[in-house]
């Protein structure tokens, strides 16, 4: 019974999330943003995709650039824009996911906003009923932007809506799954910092500092640490390359999303509201 | 009489300074209690303990039995936090019905509390409203309503009514009482009238020492009286001493006098003897008290 009431705790934690992103000011701005940045990538590159996959210049070049990066197998998809969609997305949806969920507990301590919840909710389902709401944001403006590319593609050519849309089901597990080691990190960053404008730079900072302390560790140490496996989005090269399906796509960011919520969640027990 | 809180050996340390040293005692259901003390005593830290905000450096804090905090407390202990803020950006309705979802009423049942307590706090016409919309003074009365919401066994008010204009400070006082004998509030407030008139029970802190757990109910020190005058009379402490009974006259503060009697002498009631002699001499006075204010008791 009491688990029941846990699990309605954090989905009203996380229902509050959607309604602070999708109906007040700030999420509109955050949300207008997000379109206009994702409008221009629909109208000038995934709206060119299958011109651009088909010429014989671009495959030549994609050939020689694309290959050298692993990434030979995304031009033989039967849906171009879904290749550029997927280029896209894996990189941008996780920065973006940074910016998104920086402010998952900082504002509503510093305001203590968050002492009127602690009365109601323990600091667990707090933790990860606004990393679920954060979750679930993103898995919509995924999805709308899946849709988006889908509508192209079909627009262009109707016969490519079903082999896009499994393609497409596909892709937006990959993706949200991809993000939410980075909704972690924030969400651990903001047990103990005040400010959703700190947490992001040094959440930037961590991603600069971090992996040049791993590899200098492992230059005195002369061996593989695998400490990298500590910085989410570590696997992603392999996510785009579609490599190692099972270990990049589900084990490495789903192993660090659950590492930096059970971190968190034990700086939150201890941290001061 | 069931426990509510156990607080034994309870230390806090903010670094190196001790913020509550070895705090020991017991609340039990029943009238308000005071929580009282001077600026930096530890009352605001003893609430956060209390509420499960911050850990206690030693000791044990039991609430229900539970672990401050703890699932067992949601619904039951409620507080208001001193300076905590609801979220500006949501309507007052649409927050505090997010704090009765948690609670775990359905949206209509959250609704009805929210129009309930808002009307109990006098703001039942700011539903709409969002916090920034609101003056210093109805943004405290909307969480105290918060501190309201279904049927909680302990409220903790931490300075309810600062900030408060008289006439809501008053209604608060009201609906503290009305509500008393039903939950158990705890009030932290540099207002010791108020705390007397609604409180039994008082923890004095001072330094982070529990000085004082006394009950002031059917507590009352029949070897002192306390006269409040409208004016400061010539001749007044000298006439007072000439009473027979009267041990010792102190001029406590401003227009206030503390009167040492001395008991079991047959004669007319002091009280009655003083009142005469204002009478006689034209003098107005404002309050006779039996026994000690409780500003006098603590210092």
């Amino acid at each position: 019974m009491l688990e029941l009431h846990s699990f309605h705790r954090i989905w009203c934690l996380a229902k509050f999330e959607l309604v602070r992103m999708f109906l007040t000011k700030r999420g509109g701005i955050a949300i207008a943003a997000f379109s206009t940045a994702w409008f221009l990538i629909l109208y000038y590159a995934i709206s060119t995709a299958d011109v651009l996959v088909s010429s014989d210049i671009f495959v030549t070049v994609a050939h020689q650039i694309i290959s050298a990066a692993g990434m030979s197998e995304l031009l033989s998809w039967p849906v171009p824009e879904l290749s550029v969609f997927w280029v896209m997305a894996v990189y941008s949806f996780p920065i973006f996911s940074l910016v998104a969920a920086s402010d998952q507990t900082c504002a509503d301590r510093s305001r203590g906003t968050l002492r009127f919840i602690a009365l109601r909710a323990t600091r667990a389902e707090i933790l990860v009923g606004r990393f679920l709401g954060q979750a679930l944001i993103l898995a919509v403006l995924i999805a709308c932007t899946l849709i988006a590319t889908l509508l192209m593609a079909s627009y262009r050519d109707v016969s490519l809506f079903f082999v896009g849309l499994i393609k497409s089901i596909d892709l937006f597990q990959s993706i949200l799954i991809a993000v939410m080691p980075f909704i972690a990190l924030m969400a651990f960053l903001n047990s103990f910092i005040r400010s959703a404008r700190l947490a992001i730079i040094v959440s930037f900072l961590f991603f600069g500092i971090i992996p040049l302390v791993i590899a200098f560790v492992e230059y005195k140490l002369g061996f593989n640490t695998f400490l990298t496996y500590l910085i989410p989005g570590v696997q992603l090269s392999d996510v785009i390359n579609q490599k190692n399906v099972f270990l990049s796509s589900y084990v490495i960011p789903l192993a660090q999303a659950c590492g930096y919520l059970l971190i968190g969640n034990v700086v939150m027990k201890r941290s001061a509201l | 009489m069931s426990t509510l809180i156990e607080v034994s050996g309870l230390n806090k340390f903010f670094g190196d300074k001790q913020a509550l040293n070895n705090v020991d005692f017991e609340i039990e259901k029943g009238a308000p209690v005071a929580l009282v003390g001077p600026n930096g005593a530890g009352k605001t830290t003893l609430f956060s303990v209390l509420c499960g905000y911050i850990q206690p450096s030693a000791g044990q804090v039991k609430i229900f039995n539970a672990n401050p905090g703890s699932k067992a407390t949601f619904g039951r202990l409620a507080a208001l936090p001193q300076d905590a803020q609801l979220d500006p950006r949501f309507s007052i309705a649409h927050q505090l019905s997010f704090y009765g979802q948690l609670q775990g009423f359905d949206k209509k049942k959250s609704k009805s509390e929210v129009e309930r307590t808002l009307d109990l706090v006098g703001l039942s016409d700011t539903l709409n409203e969002k916090p920034d919309a609101l003056s210093h003074g109805m943004r405290k009365r909307v969480t105290i309503a918060q501190a309201l919401m279904g049927t909680p066994d302990i409220v903790m008010l931490d300075e309810a009514t600062a900030g408060l204009d008289p006439l809501h400070a008053r209604e608060i006082r009201q609906l503290v009482a009305s509500l008393s004998s039903d939950i158990t509030f705890i009030l932290s407030s540099h207002d010791l009238n108020e705390l007397e008139r609604l409180c039994q029970q008082v923890l004095y802190l001072d330094k982070g020492v529990l000085q004082r757990h006394k009950t002031l109910a059917n507590d009352i020190d029949h070897s002192y009286l306390t006269l409040r005058m409208e004016k400061q009379e010539e001749g007044l402490i000298e006439g007072l001493k000439s009473i027979e009974q009267v041990i010792d006259v102190v001029n406590s503060q401003d227009r206030e006098y503390l009167i040492s009697v001395q008991q079991n002498i047959d004669n007319m009631p002091l009280d009655i003897q003083i009142l005469q002699m204002c009478h006689q001499r034209q003098w107005s006075y404002r309050q006779l008290i039996n026994g000690k204010t409780l500003e006098n008791q603590l210092f």
